[in-house]
């Protein structure tokens, strides 16, 4: 069963974005390629603007700097395993150090879930109608979950709120293409290794991560609309002080089937 | 207004609940709330032991050739029996394969229904089960409301519903997450789910992890089934549990490691604890059934 691997980093001292985002994508995206192993797809999300935590917050509650996340996906836990934990050390693992702030990075074993969104095409230009739910804005919405709150119900909820917003966000209703729940797997609770390796200090754990695509950068209105709707929702599920959402422009690294949902 | 009922003043917030479960890992004495439930009683009885001979079963690992994996589930649905009926090992792959069977001459499919349903909604009500090992359970709200809403048939209360336990299983206590499931969503096919091949079921996937966890603990994962049938003697209870395997979207998948197999104490504890507890509970579920059978609220 698929199952992908997110990895949201922020680069390293002394490197400006342009500087990291041109790295992975021309030299760890090219190591990716050459030493595939059992990678299914492999997707880079270059950040190109975002918000940590909330208006109310007087100061940051979190690492507020993300300049990227990757998302590897495998065809089952077993690949995931391989490829990561190849019996002699990949160049990719080792390449890490040389653009991403790895104590920093935040890691999320996540299975995939669309959520039916109202308007997978445009109306004014849909052309053929064959392709649908893509987009050239990708947001990523990691949403911590409150601590009081038990992880089955935190999924139930996000979900009862996000229709909730989407009833309150009308600009958003309209533009959102696609819609992804990412659900952290238990497995990732095993990741002593990889905390381990990157020498990561207590890193936060997202439960998930929300994809939402629209049709141009210029649409990052809409999903603002829908993201102040989804925190007024009036049963408590998560920690907005401690969330936050990046807008992206994905970058295709490795994908074998055109055609295919972005 | 009603006052609150005990079976929703007991629910905990998460971190509450995971804050309680240190104390309630060491079977503390009943608290005064506890002590004056009416089905207080069963917690201070004699629980009997097993069969020494059905107990022996479990003394030494089956033959792995014999097991099945749970892609094989299905042949649970078949007349007669499989190879191994009661046993342990490790598979091939390195999962852990448990088989057990009971059969109760006193328990209807009815019982068991009510009994997995029942039990989850206050940490009494699994301790009873068996004192000596379970520590607590809870639900978080959401479950709790699916349980105790009228409109769900008996049988299908707890899919969906997660049981937070607190149980130990011979290898030290631990919390068990047990994401209960329908049998579709299970992987059974449910073109042969009928009598006589099957009555009931209960199971579905869980995640464990000690209590006393560190930043190396291991969450390990398995699937457990409960399947029940008719039996001459009265109801054949045969349990399954495939550890190492989660439930990714409706189908078994191994999270082993390369190399990695699930460590024989565990699976054999587990072997262990589940014979033990599944006496004890064909022993007292007539008689608690008889007392508060087909109601959620006491």
């Amino acid at each position: 069963m698929p199952i992908k691997l997110m990895a949201a980093s922020r680069r390293r001292p002394g490197l400006t974005r342009a500087e990291y985002q041109r790295y992975i994508e021309f030299y760890h995206g090219t190591i990716a390629r050459q030493e595939r192993l059992k990678i299914r797809s492999y997707v880079q999300n270059h950040v190109t603007d975002g918000a940590f935590g909330t208006l109310a917050d007087e100061t940051h509650r979190q690492v507020a700097d993300r300049d990227a996340v990757v998302e590897l996906q495998f065809d089952s836990f077993r690949d995931m395993l391989e490829t990561l934990e190849p019996a002699t050390p990949s160049a990719a693992s080792q390449d890490g150090r040389f653009f991403a702030d790895e104590r920093h990075n935040v890691i999320v074993m996540a299975e995939e879930e669309d959520v039916a969104v109202a308007a997978p095409l445009p109306t004014f230009n849909p052309g053929l109608g064959i392709v649908r739910g893509v987009g050239a804005l990708k947001v990523l919405h990691y949403i911590m979950r409150a601590d009081e709150v038990y992880r089955e119900d935190y999924y139930t909820l996000w979900r009862d709120a996000h229709d909730y917003a989407l009833q309150r966000a009308p600009y958003a209703r309209e533009q959102l293409r696609r819609c992804v729940m990412n659900r952290r797997c238990q497995a990732n609770d095993n990741d002593a290794a990889a905390r381990k390796h990157f020498k990561m200090v207590d890193p936060p754990v997202y439960d998930l991560v929300a994809a939402h695509w629209y049709d141009t950068q210029e649409h990052a209105g809409a999903f603002r609309q829908y993201e102040e709707a989804l925190r007024s929702y009036p049963r408590p599920f998560a920690d907005w002080s401690k969330s936050f959402y990046l807008y992206t422009r994905q970058v295709v690294i490795i994908r074998d089937t055109p055609g295919g949902p972005a | 207004m009603n006052a609150v009922i005990r079976e929703q003043a007991v629910q905990l917030d998460y971190r509450d609940w995971q804050a309680s479960t240190r104390r309630k890992a060491d079977r503390p004495a009943l608290t005064p709330e506890e002590a004056a439930r009416p089905f207080a009683k069963y917690y201070h009885e004699d629980i009997p032991a097993p069969d020494p001979a059905h107990l022996a079963l479990m003394d030494q690992p089956c033959d792995p050739q014999l097991a099945i994996g749970p892609e094989r589930m299905n042949d649970l649905l078949a007349p007669g029996e499989l190879d191994v009926e009661i046993g342990w090992c490790n598979l091939a792959n390195g999962a852990g394969f448990i088989a057990n069977r009971m059969i109760y001459p006193d328990i209807t499919p009815a019982m068991v229904d009510w009994w997995f349903a029942w039990h989850p909604l206050e940490d009494l009500r699994y301790r009873i089960w068996y004192p000596p090992q379970h520590g607590g359970i809870m639900v978080s709200p959401e479950g709790r409301r699916r349980l105790l809403d009228p409109l769900v048939p008996m049988h299908e209360k707890n899919w969906g519903v997660v049981h937070h336990v607190t149980e130990n299983c011979n290898c030290g206590m631990e919390n068990i997450d047990i994401h209960f499931v329908s049998p579709r969503e299970f992987g059974f096919d449910m073109t042969r789910w009928r009598e006589p091949h099957v009555s009931t079921f209960a199971g579905g996937f869980g995640w464990a992890v000690a209590v006393d966890r560190t930043d190396e603990s291991i969450t390990a994962p398995a699937l457990m089934c409960h399947i029940f049938r008719r039996h001459p003697r009265g109801l054949e209870h045969r349990t399954r549990f495939w550890m190492g395997y989660r439930l990714s979207q409706g189908r078994p998948e191994l999270t082993l490691p390369p190399g990695v197999a699930v460590p024989a104490p565990a699976v054999q504890g587990l072997a262990r604890h589940n014979v033990c507890e599944f006496t004890r509970w064909g022993q007292f579920l007539p008689r608690i059934y008889q007392e508060f059978g087909g109601r959620m609220l006491c």
